[in-house]
C-alpha cells in the first residue's frame, strides 16, 4: 500500500489537562485509510487519553482533528460512531440478555414494514461474522462470551455502521495467543477494507507482526513516526522511555533484615502460576510487567482478596490463611490498591474516617470508638504525610489524586505494618507528589518495612526496586538486581521480544 | 457529637426530621384537647413500639445498602410461634423464647441466601415474604391463640406503675439505644456504613462483608421475633395476618429519617425521629377526626418527599458546580440490592 | 432444528415444565384434579393476575418494579361500578379507568425516569398514595352486583366454547403484548436498559423516553385491568387489589421475568400466574390444607431465583492463560 493518498485522520497538537495534570500535551496521530498503525508509550503517556477524544469522551483544549477533509466534531460518543470512529476497549460492554445479532444491531435493528425483522438481523450479523473470518453464532445470547469473542462482536458492530477508523484499546491484554492470530486476521481482513485500524499495545513483538506504521508517545506528546520496516525494537525502546533514569527518585541504601514474606509456587487458576519470591525487612522488591501479567492478581492473592489455587504464603515464617484480608492485616500486611477511588477510598467519607478505618480496634475502648483518637490519627498523618486539606472532617472526594493518595497511604500506614503492598503508587498523581511518596517509602523501608511495589512506570521501577520481578503472561521470567537492571531489559522481559539480552 | 463526619446535607435531613417532630407535637397539641394527654401519649408510644424496633435494624440494613422486605412476616411468625408453642402447651415463656429463636433463624436463613447463595436481597426478601406469612398460616391456620396469660396480657396493655409509658417502653428504649451507640460508635457501625458506601473498598479494607451483612439479617430477624412478643401481648392474641403491611410503614420511617436508599447515608435519631413523628401525626390526625386513610396518603407522600429532596438538592449542586470534568456517573441504585 | 434448541433452552420451558409436572402428578395422586371444572377454574381465577403479570414484565426487564399495580386495579375496579351505576356509559367508564391507570404510571414514571429515583421506593409510595385516595374516593362503599355493568356481568359469567371471556381477554393482551415485546423497535429498548442500563445510554438509546412510558403502559393496563375484576367479582370494595402487585411479581419471576432485568417474556409471566392458580387448587386436591399456598408460592419464588442466579453465572469468560 502507498501513502501517497489523503490521510483519513490528522490530529495535530492536541492538548488537553484534567486538572493540574497535563495529559495530553503535543500529541500528533496521522491515519491512512488502509493501514494498522500502532500506538505505542508507557502509561501515563496520553495514548488513552489521545483515545478518548478521538472516541468522543473527551474534548481537547487545544490542537485540531481532521477527520476525512472535515472538521471532527468532539465530546460525544454517538457524534464520534456516528462520524465514522470506533473504538473497541480492553473490556467491552456488550448486553448480556440479547443475542449477538441483536447486540450488533442494538438501538438501530433492521426492521420490515416498520417491525423487527430478526431473520434478516441474524443474517447480516452472520454475515458479518463470515467477513471477519470468524466462527461465532449470531443468534446466541452474549451472556459468557469470552472477551476475545465480545471484541469480535463490537468489530462487527463497527462495521456495521461502515467506520472509517477502528481503534483496539490493548485489545490482546486478556487473550490467549490463538485469540490474538484470530484477531490479527480480523484486523488485516479490516486493512483490506480500506478501513484505517489503530492498534495500541505495549507488546513488541505483536507490533511488528500485524503493523505497518507506528507512532510513539511520551510524557502526553507524540516523540516519532516512522514506517515499521524503518525501525526496530530498541529504537522503539528508546524513544518509549526517553530519559535517564537513575536520578528522579532516590532510594536510599537500607540495611537488609529477616525475611517477611516467603511465596512458594503460588499458583492461581487463569491468573499465574509458579510464583517464587522473597521480600526482606529494609527491601523494596518491585514487580513490573504488562497490563494483565498477573501482578495485581498476585498482590491480591497474597493479601487474601482473592483466593489462589495452589502453593502457599509465610509471613515471619508462619504460614498465612489464604482468602481473608482481616486475617492478613491482623498478621500485618497492608495493602494500597490500584484503583484508589474504588477500591481505597470511602470517597464521600472523611478524611479522619477514612484514616481511622483499618485500625478501628485500636481506637475502640470497650468496644466504643474515642472520637478524639480517630481525628487524632488523621491528623498524626496528615502531618507525617505533609497532606493538603482544610480539616480532617473534609470528604476525600475534595481532594487532588495526590492527597487522596497520601490519605490510603495514611491509613495503611497506621496499621504499623510490617509488609506494605502497593499497587501503582503513583498513578495519576504530579511530580511533586510523586517524589514526597517515594521518600517516604524509602524512610519507611530503612525504618525496617518491607515493601512489595507493583508499578506500570519503568521509571519508578527502576529508581525504587532492590531488586524487580518481570512478570509475563502470569509468570515470574526473571528476578533483576537492581545493578542489573535497565529499561531495555526490562521491557524486553516483560514483552518477550527476542532480544533479552 | 458527630464524630463520624456527615455529609452537609445529611445533617440539614436530620434537623429536618427533628423539627418535623417537634412540629407534630406543637400542631397535635392545638388540634385536639385529649393530645397531650397522659393516655394518649401512653397510646402513641404503644403504637409505634415495634415499628420503631424493626426501624432500628432496617436502618442497619439500608444503611448497608441491603433491604428486607420480610420484617413483618418475620415478626408475624414470631407471634404465631408463641401463640402455637403456648397451645401446645408449653409454658408462656418458653414460647416466648421460641418466638424470638423464630425470628432469628428466618433473619439468618435470609442472611444465608443473601450472602451465601449471592441472591439480590430484594428478591430473596419478596419471597421469604410470602414464606414465612404462609407458615404463619400453616402453624395457626385460620385459628388465632386468644387466651393468653393474665399477667403477660397486663404487660400489654398496662403502664409501667406512676409513669404514662407502657411496658414495651423499655425494650424499646434499651434496644434503640443500644443500635444508637453501636451504629455511631463502634467499629461495626463504621463498618456497615463503609460496605453500603463502597463495598469494594470496604473489603480492600479488610472488612469482613459478607459476615457482617449476615449479621445484619440475623439482627433483623431478631428484633422482628421482639416485635413479635411486643405485638402478641399488645393485641393479647396470636393471629396469622398481624401486622401486614408493616414493613411499608418500616422502610417509610427509615427513609423519612434521612437513610439514602442507596446506602452508606443515614442516622439512628434520623429514623427514631421519623418513627415517633409518624406515630404522632397519626394520632394527631385520628383525633382530628381524619381516617387512618390520611394517613396513609401521607405516609406515601412523606416517603416520596424523602427520595424526591435529595436527588433534587443533587440535581442544584451539580447544576452550580458547573464541572468541566466529565459528567458524574449516576450511581446505578437499583444495583445496590444486587 | 435451530428452533427446537432455541425452544429447549428457553426461560420459559422450565416453568411449563413444572406447570405440567404439577398438573399430571396431582392428577395422578387424585385423578379428580384432570376434570374440565379443574381447568376452568384455573383459567378464571388466573385472568386478573395474568394481565396484571403482563403490564409488570414491561418494568421487569428494565430491571424496575411497580409496586403500584394493586392500588390501581383497586381503584379503577370501584370506579367503573360507581361511574356505571351513576348511569355513565360503559365506554365512558372504561375510559376513565384507562386515564386513572395512566396517570398513576405517568406519575411513576416520570419520578423513575427523569428524577432518577429508585422504583421500588416510588411505586411502594404511590402503592399507599393510591389507596388512600381509593380510600377517600370510596368512603367505606361497596360495589355489588346491581352497579357492575351489564356487559362486563356477562364477560365474568361466560365462556367461548368453554373457555372463560376473562382468560381469553388475558390471552389476546399476552399476544399482543407478546408481539409488541418482539417486534417493536422501542420495546426491545427495554431489553437493553435492563441488561446494561450504562451501555443503552452510551448507544444512543432515549432511556429516560423508554423507561416514562413503560410505566405508563403498565398503569394504563392495570387500570383497565379493574373491569376484569370487577367481572369477575361482581364487586369492589376498599379492599379490593390489597396484596396483589406481590402475587404478581411472584408469577413473573417465576415465569422466568427475572428481576434483574434485560430477560424475560410475557409468556412466562402468563405461564408462572397459571403455575401459581394450578398450585392453589393442586394443593386442595392433594389434602394439604390450603393453608399452605402461601408459603409454597414462597418457597416457588426462591427457587426460581436461585435457578436464576444459578443460570446466569454459570458461564464463565475465558482468561489470561486460557488456549495456550
Amino acid at each position: 500500500m502507498s501513502f501517497s493518498q489523503q490521510p483519513i485522520l490528522e490530529m495535530r497538537k492536541a492538548a488537553k489537562a484534567f486538572g493540574g495534570v497535563q495529559a495530553l500535551a503535543g500529541a500528533d496521530l496521522t491515519l491512512y485509510p488502509g493501514e494498522i498503525h500502532a500506538l505505542l508509550g508507557e502509561n501515563g503517556a496520553g495514548k488513552s487519553t489521545l483515545l478518548k477524544a478521538l472516541a468522543g469522551v473527551h474534548k481537547i483544549d487545544s490542537g485540531s482533528i481532521v477527520l476525512n477533509g472535515k472538521n471532527f466534531e468532539q465530546g460525544s460518543t454517538r457524534l464520534a460512531r456516528d462520524q465514522g470512529i470506533a473504538v473497541i476497549y480492553q473490556e467491552p460492554s456488550l448486553f448480556p440478555d440479547l443475542t449477538l445479532a441483536e447486540n450488533v444491531f442494538v438501538g438501530r435493528q433492521l426492521s420490515k414494514a416498520g417491525f423487527v425483522d430478526w431473520k434478516a438481523m441474524e443474517e447480516e450479523a452472520q454475515k458479518l461474522f463470515a467477513q471477519l473470518g470468524v466462527q461465532l453464532s449470531a443468534g446466541r445470547r452474549a451472556r459468557g462470551l469470552s472477551i476475545a469473542d465480545q471484541q469480535i462482536v463490537e468489530i462487527a458492530k463497527a462495521l456495521s455502521i461502515n467506520a472509517q477508523v477502528i481503534i483496539m484499546d490493548e485489545p490482546t491484554a486478556a487473550l490467549s495467543s490463538k485469540e490474538v492470530e484470530r484477531l490479527f486476521s480480523v484486523a488485516r481482513n479490516l486493512k483490506e477494507q480500506n478501513c484505517s485500524v489503530v492498534f495500541v499495545s505495549h507488546r513488541l513483538d505483536e507490533v511488528f507482526a500485524l503493523c505497518q506504521r507506528v507512532t510513539v508517545m511520551r510524557d502526553g506528546a507524540t516523540v516519532g513516526t516512522d514506517l515499521i520496516s524503518n525501525i526496530d525494537e530498541n529504537k522503539i525502546i528508546k524513544m518509549m522511555v526517553g530519559r535517564e533514569v537513575s536520578e528522579l527518585f532516590p532510594k536510599q541504601p537500607a540495611e537488609l533484615g529477616d525475611v517477611v514474606l516467603k511465596v512458594e509456587n503460588l499458583g492461581q487458576a487463569g491468573q499465574f502460576t509458579g510464583i517464587n519470591f522473597e521480600v526482606r525487612k529494609g527491601e523494596i522488591v518491585g514487580l513490573a510487567g504488562l497490563v494483565g501479567s498477573g501482578r495485581s492478581e498476585i498482590v491480591r492473592a497474597i493479601f487474601g482478596i482473592d483466593k489462589y489455587d495452589t502453593g502457599s504464603v509465610f509471613l515471619n515464617g508462619k504460614s498465612l490463611a489464604r482468602g481473608s484480608a482481616s486475617k492478613a492485616m491482623d498478621a500485618g500486611i497492608a495493602f494500597v490498591p490500584e484503583d484508589r477511588r474504588q477500591q481505597g477510598l470511602l470517597m464521600p467519607y472523611s478524611i479522619s474516617t477514612n484514616t481511622a478505618i483499618t485500625v478501628l480496634k485500636k481506637l475502640s475502648r470497650a468496644f466504643l470508638i474515642r472520637a478524639k483518637k480517630e481525628k487524632e490519627v488523621a491528623i498524626t498523618w496528615g502531618q507525617t504525610l505533609q497532606l493538603k486539606y482544610t480539616s480532617v472532617e473534609d470528604a476525600v472526594e475534595k481532594l487532588s489524586g495526590g492527597n487522596q493518595q497520601k490519605v490510603v497511604l495514611g491509613k495503611w500506614f497506621a496499621t504499623n505494618p510490617e509488609l506494605l503492598i502497593v499497587d501503582e503508587p503513583t498513578r495519576g498523581i504530579d511530580v511533586g507528589t510523586k517524589s514526597e511518596v517515594h521518600k517516604l517509602l524509602s524512610q519507611k523501608v530503612q525504618q525496617g518495612l518491607a515493601v512489595i511495589m507493583v508499578s506500570s512506570e519503568l521509571p519508578e521501577v527502576l529508581g525504587m526496586s532492590d531488586r524487580i520481578i518481570v512478570m509475563r503472561e502470569g509468570r515470574q521470567t526473571a528476578i533483576l538486581n537492581r545493578e542489573d537492571a535497565t529499561p531495555e531489559k526490562v521491557i524486553a522481559l516483560a514483552t518477550g521480544a527476542v532480544s533479552a539480552k | 457529637m458527630a464524630n463520624f463526619s456527615l455529609p452537609k446535607i445529611q445533617l440539614s435531613w436530620d434537623k429536618g426530621v427533628v423539627l418535623f417532630l417537634v412540629l407534630a407535637i406543637f400542631i397535635g397539641s392545638f388540634s385536639s384537647e385529649y393530645f397531650a394527654t397522659a393516655s394518649n401519649l401512653s397510646f402513641v408510644i404503644a403504637s409505634i413500639a415495634e415499628i420503631a424496633i424493626i426501624a432500628t435494624a432496617m436502618t442497619y440494613l439500608i444503611i448497608a445498602g441491603e433491604i428486607d422486605l420480610s420484617v413483618a412476616s418475620m415478626m408475624s411468625l414470631s407471634s404465631a410461634s408463641i401463640g402455637f408453642a403456648f397451645r401446645e402447651g408449653l409454658p408462656f415463656e418458653i414460647a416466648i423464647l421460641i418466638g424470638l429463636a423464630v425470628g432469628l433463624a428466618a433473619g439468618l436463613f435470609n442472611g444465608i441466601l443473601v450472602t451465601f447463595f449471592g441472591l439480590p436481597s430484594l428478591a430473596v426478601t419478596i419471597a421469604t415474604l410470602a414464606l414465612y406469612r404462609g407458615l404463619c398460616w400453616v402453624l395457626l391456620e385460620n385459628k388465632p391463640v386468644n387466651q393468653l396469660p393474665e399477667f403477660w396480657i397486663s404487660l400489654g396493655f398496662r403502664n409501667i406503675p406512676n409513669t404514662f409509658l407502657p411496658w414495651s417502653t423499655i425494650p424499646l428504649v434499651i434496644l434503640a439505644a443500644a443500635a444508637w451507640v453501636v451504629l455511631h460508635h463502634t467499629k461495626t457501625g463504621r463498618w456497615v456504613f463503609a460496605i453500603g458506601i463502597n463495598p469494594e473498598a470496604a473489603k480492600f479494607s479488610g472488612v469482613p462483608v459478607n459476615r457482617v451483612k449476615l449479621g445484619l439479617f440475623a439482627y433483623s430477624g431478631l428484633m422482628s421475633g421482639v416485635a413479635g412478643v411486643i405485638y402478641t401481648l399488645r393485641f393479647a392474641s396470636a393471629s396469622p395476618d398481624g401486622g401486614v403491611g408493616y414493613e411499608l410503614s418500616v422502610i417509610a420511617a427509615v427513609l423519612f429519617g434521612g437513610v439514602a436508599i442507596a446506602g452508606g447515608v443515614g442516622t439512628m435519631w434520623g429514623v427514631l425521629a421519623a418513627v415517633v413523628s409518624l406515630g404522632v401525626m397519626r394520632s394527631g390526625l385520628q383525633l382530628v377526626g381524619f381516617s387512618a386513610n390520611a394517613l396513609l396518603i401521607v405516609s406515601g407522600g412523606l416517603l416520596l418527599i424523602s427520595v424526591i429532596l435529595p436527588k433534587v438538592t443533587e440535581f442544584v449542586r451539580i447544576r452550580n458546580s458547573r464541572a468541566s470534568t466529565p459528567k458524574i456517573k449516576q450511581k446505578n441504585e437499583e444495583k445496590k440490592y444486587e | 432444528m435451530k428452533k427446537l434448541s432455541k425452544l429447549i433452552r428457553s426461560r420459559e420451558l422450565p416453568v411449563f415444565f413444572a406447570l405440567a409436572l404439577v398438573y399430571f402428578g396431582t392428577g395422578f395422586a387424585n385423578p379428580q384434579f384432570f376434570t374440565v371444572t379443574v381447568v376452568n377454574d384455573i383459567f378464571l381465577g388466573v385472568a386478573i393476575v395474568a394481565v396484571l403479570a403482563v403490564a409488570q414484565t414491561f418494568v421487569l426487564v428494565m430491571r424496575h418494579i411497580d409496586l403500584s399495580v394493586g392500588s390501581v386495579i383497586g381503584f379503577t375496579a370501584f370506579m367503573i361500578g360507581d361511574l356505571s351505576s351513576q348511569g355513565y356509559p360503559l365506554i365512558v367508564v372504561l375510559s376513565a379507568a384507562l386515564l386513572i391507570g395512566a396517570a398513576v404510571g405517568a406519575v411513576n414514571g416520570y419520578l423513575v425516569a427523569y428524577l432518577r429515583l429508585p422504583s421500588l421506593v416510588v411505586t411502594l409510595a404511590t402503592m399507599y398514595v393510591v389507596r388512600g385516595i381509593f380510600n377517600e374516593v370510596a368512603k367505606g362503599q361497596t360495589i355489588v352486583e346491581s352497579d357492575v355493568p351489564e356487559e362486563l356481568n356477562w364477560l365474568g359469567l361466560n365462556r367461548f366454547f368453554g373457555v372463560p371471556y376473562l382468560f381469553i381477554i388475558g390471552i389476546i393482551l399476552m399476544l399482543v403484548a407478546g408481539f409488541v415485546m418482539y417486534r417493536v423497535r422501542a420495546a426491545r429498548d427495554l431489553y437493553a436498559i435492563g441488561s446494561n442500563a450504562a451501555a443503552a445510554e452510551l448507544v444512543g438509546i432515549p432511556v429516560n423516553r423508554r423507561v416514562f412510558f413503560a410505566f405508563l403502559a403498565t398503569g394504563a393496563i392495570s387500570g383497565l385491568a379493574g373491569a376484569v375484576m370487577l367481572a369477575r367479582f361482581n364487586s369492589a370494595s376498599t379492599n379490593s387489589g390489597l396484596g396483589l402487585e406481590l402475587v404478581v411479581i411472584a408469577a413473573c419471576v417465576v415465569g422466568g421475568v427475572t428481576i434483574a432485568g434485560g430477560a424475560g417474556t410475557v409468556y412466562g409471566a402468563v405461564i408462572g400466574a397459571i403455575l401459581l392458580q394450578e398450585i392453589l387448587l393442586a394443593i386442595g386436591a392433594l389434602g394439604i390444607p390450603q393453608f399452605w399456598q402461601l408459603a409454597v408460592n414462597g418457597i416457588l419464588i426462591i427457587a426460581a431465583i436461585g435457578l436464576d442466579r444459578y443460570l446466569s453465572t454459570r458461564v464463565k469468560s475465558t482468561s489470561i492463560m486460557g488456549n495456550k
